[in-house]
């Protein structure tokens, strides 16, 4: 059974968000024909909850609820899915100016995958240090859909994906409600877990999926005649 | 990571000192923002409210800083900063005759990057009360220094 899962999300947990988990939850709830997904991955920037517990809201809301973390790096934004005791020790999550290279290979290292996201974003993308700087070594996959992207960003992604061949994952980056689950990922496995979820990355058994409601062109200009008094 | 010194989290650096409510002032925040709620602005109607009296709409502990009194002592990093908006907690109703002033502290200093570069975030909070001691509102100041 395939599983559709928005992969970056932000609660009110992180410093520039305003949105209660049950929020979000209750938004998929009522939109769900438009963004079908079977759940979210918060992804709070530079931090890990390990203690967080969202088994009531999963069970009230129907809804999968699994945690990672949003990091910064030196070659830009970071999702850490499969984040451990071992990588919090290891890594200070509130450092701004981790090694890439440091994280990708570690969190491999203790079980988990690092996926650069956003990378078409100017500054904490990917693609702009890359013009500067050698290439990553190891990276598995990268977001390639995030709902926060502005014009033209989602395609440079797409481009790095096209030239070093890397896996793609989506999610909303969602920093307010109703803009959850307008990008997700989906899975031809049945995730049940974290662990089940960097499998399946690792494996590259996954596709970026995109809710986001398509734009109307907008009509061209028609010139009106004003009639001329006199 | 962004150098400060530990100690400076925590300390109070500001008290204001406490400014007198009065229901007039409170009628003429009530027009400037359109609320028009009787609890706010009619001494009768508001007696038989919830409150026993006129009170102030909540965001009017908001006022005590905006207008009246600005941070001197706000921790500066970087070139340039602006302030990045605030969170408020409501506790209790400020009403005519409050004395209220203000103490802050630095709450939080943190790093952070984004599409516009690096930039610093220095948080403080407000604590509001009023003459009886009792906390009417906490409020955190978000101010953005870019490096």
């Amino acid at each position: 059974m395939a599983t559709i899962l928005d992969l970056h999300s932000h609660s009110e947990a992180s410093e520039d968000s305003r949105a209660p988990l049950d929020a979000y939850l209750n938004w998929i709830k009522l939109r769900h024909k438009e963004r079908p997904v079977d759940g979210i991955v918060l992804t709070e920037h530079r931090q890990f909850n390990a203690e967080a517990d969202y088994r009531a809201l999963e069970d009230k809301f129907g809804l999968m609820v699994l945690k990672a973390s949003e990091v910064e790096t030196d070659y830009g934004h970071v999702l850490v899915f499969g984040v451990t005791d071992e990588m919090t020790r290891r890594f200070d999550f509130a450092n701004v100016r981790l090694s890439a290279q440091e994280v990708i290979d570690e969190v491999a290292r203790m079980g988990g995958v690092a996926v650069p996201c956003h990378p078409g974003r100017p500054t904490v993308g990917l693609c702009e240090h890359y013009e500067k700087r050698p290439p990553l070594e190891n990276v598995i996959a990268v977001e390639v859909l995030n709902g926060g992207s502005r014009k033209g960003e989602d395609e440079r992604s797409q481009e790095l994906v096209r030239k070093y061949g890397y896996r793609a994952i989506g999610g909303s980056d969602s920093h307010l409600v109703s803009l959850i689950a307008l990008c997700a990922t989906r899975f031809d496995a049945d995730i049940r877990s974290i662990e089940d979820l960097v499998r399946e990355i690792r494996l590259g058994r996954c596709e970026p999926v995109d809710f986001r409601p398509k734009r109307k062109p907008v009509a061209p200009a028609v010139p009106v005649e004003v009639a001329q008094d006199g | 990571m962004v150098d400060f010194d530990p100690e400076l989290i925590g300390r109070v650096f500001e008290v204001t000192d406490p400014a007198e409510v009065t229901a007039e002032d409170i009628a003429k925040y009530c027009a400037a923002i359109g609320d028009a709620n009787p609890l706010y602005v009619d001494e009768a109607a508001a007696k038989k409210g919830p409150n026993g009296g006129i009170v102030a709409p909540p965001s009017y502990a908001v006022t005590f800083r905006n207008g009246r009194h600005f941070f001197t002592h706000v921790p500066r990093y970087g070139r340039q900063g602006f302030d990045a908006g605030k969170d408020v907690e409501f506790v209790a109703p400020i009403r005519p005759g409050d004395k209220i002033k203000l103490s802050s502290h630095v709450k939080e200093i943190y790093e952070k990057t984004g599409r516009t570069g690096s930039m610093v975030f220095v948080v403080v909070r407000s604590t509001v009360d009023n003459q009886k001691g009792e906390v009417v509102a906490h409020i955190d100041h978000r101010f953005m220094n870019r490096t």
